[in-house]
C-alpha cells in the first residue's frame, strides 16, 4: 500500500507543477487584478520609471482649496528634471512596511534605481498596528507570498493569512494601550496609553462655560493613542522594514526611507511637550537604526511643517497642503540628488 | 474549527495518521480529544455544554434499561426535557423574549427585555438531536445502552459530523466508532475522493454563489427582476451546495478513519414532488422527524384533517428546528402546505415546478426578517430600481455549471463509487481538473456554512 501511496503522490506532484504553470500563464493576471492590483502596478511604474515611490495617503491627498493638486511624488519629480529620473507612485491608503515588503520584494528585474518607502510614525503604534483595515491590507498580499502562485491563489480561498475579525483587533489594541508601559530615559505624566487617555479625558479642557470642550478632549486623546507608544524592538514594523532594506542591499537598489512630518505642533498644544518628546525619541530611533546601522538614507521631515500645514485640523493625518507637500518633495529631491 | 481553514488541513492528517498508529484500545481517546479540540476552536467554554449533554444521556439510557413501565417512560421524559431544554435556553430564549416584547407592544405594554447576550453554541441542534434519538432507542429496547462513556461521548461528539450532521443513530455511527478499523487503501483512497468533492462543492460552487446572493439580499431595491430572480435560484444551489459540500467532507473525513457516515443528499433538485424532495434533501433530519415526530403523531394513519394537522406540526417544527424566528416557521408552513396541496394536484407536479416552490420558500429561510423577503418577492415582479446595478453573472453561472454536471452524474452513482469506475487515466484527468479548479477558482470570501449556525 505504501508503494500505491508513493507513486500516486509523485502523479500528483507531477500534475500540481503542471497546473501551477497554467495558472501562471492564464488566471494569476487576472487575479492579481482583483486580489493585488498594486503589484501589478509596480511592475507598470517599474517599467515606466528610474525610482519607485511607495505610499499611503500621503501620496493620494491634497487640500480641497489647493490650486496645485500635484502629489509629493509629482511634486519631486518636477524638482528634479536634470537627472532625467521619473518617479513612479504606488499608493494604497493605511500601508506600512509590512505591505511594502510584499511589493518590494515581488519586484521584477531590472530593479529601480532607488525605491523610495513613505512611513509615518503612526504606523509603528498600536493604533495602526491594530486597524481594522489590517485584515483587508492583508489579504492583498496573500497572492504575493512567496509559494507557487497557485498555492498563494489556495491560502487566499482558505483565507490564510492574518484575518483577525475588527473586534479581536480592537481587543488587542485597547490591551496594548492598557498593559504595556512606557520606559522612555525621561518622565512621561502617564505610564499607559489607557492612563494618559483617561486623564485627557476627563475635563483637559474647559469651555468658558465651565463644560468640557468635548471637540479638543477628543482631539487631544486622539492624539495621545496616536503617538504615545515605545517603538521596541520587536515591532513587527521595524523587521519588515529590515527586510525590505536586505532586499534593497542585494539588489543593490538605493532605498530612500520618507519618514513623514507629524503635526508636533498641535501635539504639543493639545497633549504636551512631552508626547513630542516621544516621537522625537521614536524618530531618533529610526533614524538610527537605519541611517548609521543599515546605510539607508532617511529623510527626516517629523518636525519639518507648521501645525497649519497640515489639511486635517481636527484630526491625526499626514494629509498636507501644497506647502507641506512641496517641504516634504523639496527634502526627498536633496536627497535623491545627493544619492544619485 | 473550520473545514474550509488551513487548521483543517493540518489537522486532519494529523489526526489519521496518529489513528492509525495507536492500538485500538486508545482510538476513542484520540477521537475525544481531536473531537474537543476541533469543537473548541469555536468558543472553547461550550464545550461544557456538550458534555451536560453526554452525561444527561449517557446516564438516562444506562439507567432506563433497568426500569421498565411507567418510571422508564419518565426517565425518558426527563431526559429529552433536559436536552430541548438546553436547546430551548440556547436558542429560543431570545426569540421567545422578543416576541413577548413584540406581543406587549401590540397593547401598548410594556415587556422587559431580559437580553442574556446568549450565542448559540455552534451545531446545537444537531448534537441535541442526534443525542435524544439514542435515548429514544433505548427506551423503545431498539438500541442497548452504551456503557462505555468515551464511545458514547465520541457518537455525540465525532468531530466530522459534529457541528452540522448527518444527524447519525446509535446503532450506525456507534457501532462505526467501535469497530477495529485497519488501515485500508480502499478508505484512504475513498476519503480523498469524498474530501476532494466536498472541497470543490463548498469552495468553488457555494463560495462563488454566496457573494452574488449576499449582495441583492442586502439591497434587493437596487436590482432588476432578473437579477432577483438569478439571485433566488443561485440561493437555491448556494445552500445545497453548501451543506452537501460539508457532508462530503464529513464523510471524507470519517471515512479516512475507516468510519462510514450516511447519504444526506441524493440530488434533491432533481425532484419531481415536494414530498420526494424531502426524501432527498437532509435526509438525516428528515428520517429523524419522521421516526421521532411523524409516526409517533400517528403519521398517515389518521384521517384527512389529522394527517394535515400531523405534517403542518413537523414541518412547522422542523422550521423551527433551523431557526429562533418567524421567517424559518413560515419557511417549515410553507413546505407543509406544499407537501398536503401536492396530494389532490399531484398530476401538475414535476421537477421544475417542485425547484420553483422549493426557491419561493427558501426566500423565507435565507432573508433575515418578513419585511426583506417581502421586498424580495415584490423586487421578483416589480422593478424597483431605476438603473440596475451591474453585477459579475458570469462567475457564479460557471460555479452553478460545475454543480449541475457533478450532480447530474451523481443522479445514479454516488461519486466516490462513480469516480472509481472510472478508466485510470479518465480518473486521474477528472482529479487534476477538480484539484484545480479547487485551488484556482475557489471563492476568496471567508464564509463559514450555513449550516453551522443551527
Amino acid at each position: 500500500m505504501v508503494k500505491k501511496l508513493f507513486i500516486r503522490f509523485l502523479v500528483l506532484s507531477a500534475g500540481l507543477v503542471v497546473m501551477n504553470n497554467v495558472y501562471r500563464f492564464f488566471f494569476y493576471e487576472k487575479d492579481l487584478r482583483q486580489h493585488s492590483p498594486e503589484m501589478l502596478e509596480v511592475w507598470k511604474q517599474q517599467r515606466k520609471s528610474d525610482v519607485l515611490y511607495f505610499a499611503e495617503s500621503s501620496n493620494m491627498n491634497v487640500r480641497d482649496t489647493d490650486i496645485v493638486k500635484k502629489s509629493i511624488s509629482e511634486l519631486t519629480d518636477d524638482l528634479l528634471p536634470q537627472l532625467h529620473f521619473k518617479i513612479g507612485a504606488v499608493n494604497k491608503p493605511a500601508t506600512h512596511a509590512g505591505i511594502y515588503k510584499a511589493w518590494i520584494k515581488n519586484m521584477r528585474a531590472p530593479f529601480p534605481k532607488a525605491v523610495i518607502v513613505t512611513m509615518n510614525l503612526r504606523s509603528f503604534g498600536a493604533d495602526w498596528r491594530h486597524s481594522e483595515l489590517e485584515s483587508v491590507l492583508q489579504a492583498g498580499v496573500v497572492m504575493l507570498k512567496p509559494y507557487p502562485v497557485l498555492a498563494n491563489r489556495f491560502l487566499l480561498a482558505l483565507n490564510a493569512f492574518d484575518n483577525k475579525t475588527p473586534a479581536q483587533r480592537e481587543q488587542e489594541m485597547l490591551r496594548e494601550w492598557e498593559e504595556v508601559k512606557f520606559d522612555f530615559p525621561f518622565k512621561v505624566p502617564h505610564s499607559t496609553v489607557r492612563l494618559w487617555d483617561n486623564a485627557m479625558a476627563n475635563g483637559s479642557f474647559l469651555l468658558p462655560d465651565g463644560s468640557w470642550d468635548m471637540e479638543k478632549i477628543t482631539l487631544a486623546c486622539h492624539y495621545v493613542k496616536s503617538y504615545a507608544f515605545q517603538i521596541k524592538p520587536d515591532n513587527p514594523r521595524l523587521k519588515d522594514f529590515d527586510e525590505i532594506v536586505s532586499f534593497c542591499q542585494q539588489h543593490k537598489i538605493k532605498l530612500i526611507f520618507n519618514l513623514l512630518a507629524e503635526n508636533t505642533e498641535y501635539a504639543q498644544q493639545y497633549v504636551g511637550k512631552e508626547l513630542v518628546q516621544i516621537m522625537r525619541y521614536n524618530r531618533n530611533l529610526l533614524v538610527r537604526r537605519y541611517s548609521k546601522k543599515r546605510g539607508v538614507t532617511v529623510v527626516d521631515n517629523l518636525e519639518l511643517l507648521d501645525g497649519l500645514d497640515f489639511s486635517d485640523q481636527n484630526w491625526t493625518t499626514e494629509h498636507y497642503g501644497y506647502n507641506g507637500r512641496l517641504q516634504i518633495a523639496k527634502q526627498l529631491a536633496k536627497a535623491l540628488r545627493y544619492s544619485k | 474549527m473550520l473545514f474550509n481553514s488551513i487548521d483543517f488541513l493540518f489537522f486532519l492528517p494529523v489526526v489519521v495518521v496518529l489513528y492509525y498508529l495507536l492500538p485500538q484500545r486508545f482510538r476513542w481517546l484520540l477521537i475525544f480529544v481531536s473531537s474537543c479540540s476541533f469543537y473548541m476552536a469555536f468558543i472553547p467554554k461550550y464545550i461544557l455544554v456538550l458534555f451536560a449533554i453526554i452525561l444527561i444521556d449517557y446516564s438516562a439510557a444506562i439507567w432506563m434499561e433497568k426500569l421498565e413501565g411507567k418510571p422508564r417512560k419518565r426517565l425518558l421524559l426527563l431526559s429529552l426535557t433536559a436536552n430541548i431544554g438546553i436547546l430551548a435556553f440556547f436558542k429560543y430564549f431570545g426569540f421567545a423574549n422578543q416576541t413577548l416584547i413584540d406581543f406587549f407592544a401590540l397593547f401598548g405594554k410594556e415587556f422587559k427585555n431580559y437580553d442574556l447576550g446568549i450565542i448559540l453554541p455552534i451545531g446545537l441542534s444537531f448534537h441535541t438531536f442526534q443525542s435524544m434519538s439514542y435515548t429514544i432507542e433505548v427506551y423503545r429496547g431498539q438500541q442497548k445502552a452504551e456503557k462505555h462513556l468515551g464511545y458514547f461521548a465520541n457518537y455525540v461528539l465525532f468531530f466530522p459530523q459534529m457541528v452540522a450532521g448527518p444527524i447519525e443513530r446509535y446503532a450506525t455511527l456507534g457501532e462505526e466508532l467501535r469497530k477495529e478499523q485497519r488501515l485500508q487503501f480502499e478508505n484512504i483512497s475513498a476519503g480523498f475522493r469524498l474530501l476532494l468533492l466536498g472541497f470543490v462543492i463548498k469552495m468553488v460552487v457555494a463560495d462563488q454563489l454566496a457573494p452574488y446572493v449576499n449582495e441583492i439580499y442586502a439591497a434587493p431595491s437596487n436590482y432588476a427582476p432578473l437579477q432577483i430572480a438569478l439571485a433566488l435560484v443561485f440561493f437555491s444551489f448556494q445552500i445545497y451546495a453548501d451543506f452537501f459540500g460539508y457532508s462530503l467532507i464529513a464523510q471524507g473525513s470519517a471515512r479516512l478513519l475507516g468510519i462510514h457516515i450516511m447519504d444526506n443528499f441524493k440530488t434533491p433538485y432533481f425532484a419531481a414532488s415536494i414530498g420526494e424532495f424531502w426524501r432527498r434533501w437532509h435526509i438525516s433530519l428528515s428520517t429523524w422527524f419522521r421516526d421521532y415526530l411523524y409516526i409517533p403523531l400517528g403519521g398517515n394513519r389518521v384521517g384527512k384533517w389529522r394527517w394535515v394537522f400531523n405534517t403542518l406540526v413537523v414541518f412547522g417544527v422542523s422550521g423551527l428546528w433551523h431557526g429562533a424566528s418567524w421567517t424559518f416557521l413560515v419557511w417549515g408552513l410553507l413546505h407543509g402546505l406544499f407537501l398536503i396541496l401536492e396530494k389532490p394536484l399531484k398530476p401538475f407536479a414535476n421537477i421544475i415546478s417542485t425547484f420553483i416552490l422549493v426557491t419561493l420558500a427558501w426566500v423565507f429561510f435565507r432573508a433575515p426578517d418578513f419585511t426583506s423577503a417581502i421586498q424580495i418577492l415584490k423586487g421578483l415582479v416589480i422593478a424597483q430600481s431605476e438603473g440596475p446595478k451591474w453585477m459579475d453573472t458570469w462567475t457564479p453561472l460557471s460555479a452553478l455549471g460545475l454543480l449541475l454536471l457533478l450532480d447530474f452524474a451523481y443522479r445514479k452513482q454516488r461519486f466516490d463509487v462513480l469516480l472509481n469506475r472510472l478508466p485510470l487515466v479518465g480518473r486521474w484527468s477528472l482529479y487534476f481538473v477538480l484539484i484545480f479548479a479547487l485551488m484556482a477558482f475557489s471563492g476568496t470570501q471567508k464564509f463559514t456554512f450555513i449550516y453551522f449556525q443551527f
